[in-house]
């Protein structure tokens, strides 16, 4: 009886122990779950944004993220706040879930716009320094306006700026540069080529004039002289073969024809020497004086005068020369051609009174100008 | 009767127990937080961004531990505690780490500047020397323009270093001094041209 007693117990004990642990198992596996490896996702995912640079490439998605994440975390601690059966998690979950998807989002998106704008960025460096060789090579010794000059120079500056972000892969700020710097350097450009080329517009008569020069070095088994002013070349034809060619000098206002006394400009036509100087009779070393202004140029002159383009006080230049006392690499002379003394011994030799002297804008057209 | 009372008691005693485990660490994350605001102040995303980046992004890793504790029934703060000073620690290193980069910055700054001054001021004893009356020259106007934009960079880079902008300034030293290292040569090679001694 005693016996059955205990075991009475026994059973009794073992029945309530577990149901107290089915109780207490039921319990815990009611209490709501924290979406804890979501969140972890999306932090995670987060982090993959900020070191591909999203923050700075995709930022409003990047933005996007982080607020859904801040609002992922303060519901989640809120929630926390609240008895312990009662709290969801839901909104919680949908937010870090919502997060990382727009942080991926962002990460790619900024993957590419980094891509994309490297790319970018190789292409407009490369086409601007492009730009600044031609300008380089076109305009060195072309007058331009001080104002032209100085946009080139910031828009210089600004791309070597960019160049700089550029090779540190500071990218969004290269692009702010190098978009400002072409501006500048594309709208001087052609600004500058706009003026070139109606200088060219005078080509078919510079043709003219030096096909002429040279066929009739030729016929005449004769020295012609033919300056070229873009090119800086005084080229020396003899039999109608190019003998010599030397760099020059010009005046600095030397693009188109002369046009009045004191212009700086070297005037344009087919002229002859009228007269030799030798080192005792002029400053320059050498010089052989030309027949400027010939008869077309004083009707020119007086057109000008006529039309009121120019004043009538105006007084058309002379003393047009090609002398000595240059190679000092800019333009300094009043108009006239200057060459090394070296060079103007030679030129001078050869030179007659009489000697066909040519000055034209260019031996070539603008298109191969551009080659 | 007895016996009930002394249960009740030790269920009091292990809640206690408990609920003293499950203290957040306030001052530690107050601690980690305020060393991070300093990395920050010490301009370590500018100067150190991808250490400055992973010191945050360890502190939201521990929150995010802390927030997941903090939904448990029974609390232990003990890992996340020493996770928070690893963090505070490696935040006063990031902030450390950026105040020597932006030393190191700032002294090449410096230096870059004061070098692109004596540049300057040799170019600007230069010019008068160039061919008189030859001032309208196409290489002279680029020559004036070129040293007008190297010297407004000058001063727009001496602004940003005086705000205390060190590397902003310096990347627009380098491009200044660059350009005008190349102004000096050609300042010369005119000059030399011209037989003008300088």
């Amino acid at each position: 009886m005693r016996i059955k007693k205990i075991w009475k117990r026994v059973i009794i004990f073992i029945v309530i122990l577990t149901l107290t642990f089915l109780a207490i198992v039921l319990l815990v596996r009611f209490i709501p779950q924290p979406p804890e490896e979501k969140v972890a996702y999306a932090r995670i995912a987060l982090s993959e944004a900020t070191s591909n640079k999203a923050d700075t490439y995709s930022k409003n998605l990047y933005r996007e993220a982080k607020a859904l994440y801040d609002s992922a975390m303060i519901n989640w601690q809120e929630e926390n706040k609240r008895f312990i059966y009662f709290r969801n998690y839901e909104k919680v979950a949908g937010f870090a879930e919502l997060s990382a998807r727009k942080a991926e989002q962002a990460a790619k998106i900024s993957k590419n716009n980094v891509s994309d704008l490297n790319i970018y960025l190789k292409q407009k460096i490369d086409k601007l320094n492009d730009i600044i060789d031609q300008i380089d090579k076109r305009f060195t010794s072309y007058p331009l306006s001080a104002e032209v000059w100085k946009r080139i120079s910031k828009g210089k500056m600004l791309l070597k700026e960019s160049e700089v972000a550029y090779s540190k892969g500071q990218y969004a700020q290269a692009k702010v540069r190098v978009t400002d710097s072409e501006l500048l350097l594309t709208e001087s450009y052609e600004k500058a080529t706009t003026h070139l080329k109606e200088y060219f517009n005078s080509y078919p008569d510079w043709k003219k004039w030096a096909d002429r020069t040279i066929r009739e070095s030729r016929q005449n088994l004769s020295y012609s002289i033919i300056i070229d002013k873009y090119s800086r070349k005084c080229l020396v034809y003899l039999g109608g073969i190019k003998k010599y060619e030397y760099h020059v000098e010009l005046g600095k206002n030397w693009v188109g024809d002369k046009r009045v006394k004191g212009d700086k400009a070297t005037p344009e036509g087919m002229y002859k020497i009228v007269k030799k100087f030798d080192s005792n009779k002029t400053k320059y070393h050498k010089a052989l004086l030309i027949d400027y202004p010939n008869e077309k140029d004083k009707e020119e002159f007086k057109k000008e005068i006529a039309r009121g383009t120019l004043p009538r006080s105006a007084k058309i230049g002379s003393l047009i020369e090609i002398h000595g006392d240059g190679g000092r690499g800019i333009d300094w002379t009043e108009g006239c051609i200057a060459l090394t003394n070296s060079e103007m011994d030679v030129v001078f030799k050869i030179a007659n009174e009489g000697t066909p002297v040519t000055i034209i804008g260019s031996m070539v057209n603008l298109d191969q100008l551009r080659d | 009767m007895k016996n009930k009372v002394l249960m009740g008691l030790a269920v009091i005693a292990m809640v206690a127990v408990l609920s003293s485990c499950g203290k957040k660490p306030q001052a530690e994350i107050d601690a980690a937080n305020a060393a991070i605001e300093a990395a920050k102040t010490a301009e370590a995303a500018v100067y150190v961004p991808a250490e400055f980046a992973a010191v945050q992004d360890s502190l939201n890793a521990v929150m995010a531990d802390i927030t997941a504790k903090e939904s448990k029934l029974f609390k232990n703060f003990k890992g996340e505690t020493a996770k928070l000073a690893n963090v505070l620690t490696l935040a006063n290193t990031v902030a450390a780490n950026a105040a020597t980069k932006k030393e190191e910055v700032k002294a090449e700054a410096a230096n870059l500047l004061t070098g692109i001054k004596a540049v300057i001021e040799e170019n600007g004893k230069l010019i008068p020397k160039l061919p008189r009356g030859k001032e309208g020259a196409a290489v002279i106007e680029q020559i004036k323009a070129d040293l007008a934009t190297v010297d407004g960079s000058v001063v727009e880079a001496q602004g940003l270093f005086d705000k205390g902008s060190f590397m902003d300034a310096l990347n627009k030293i380098k491009a200044a001094k660059e350009k005008a290292d190349g102004l000096n040569a050609e300042v010369k090679e005119v000059l030399t041209k011209a037989r003008i001694k300088f």
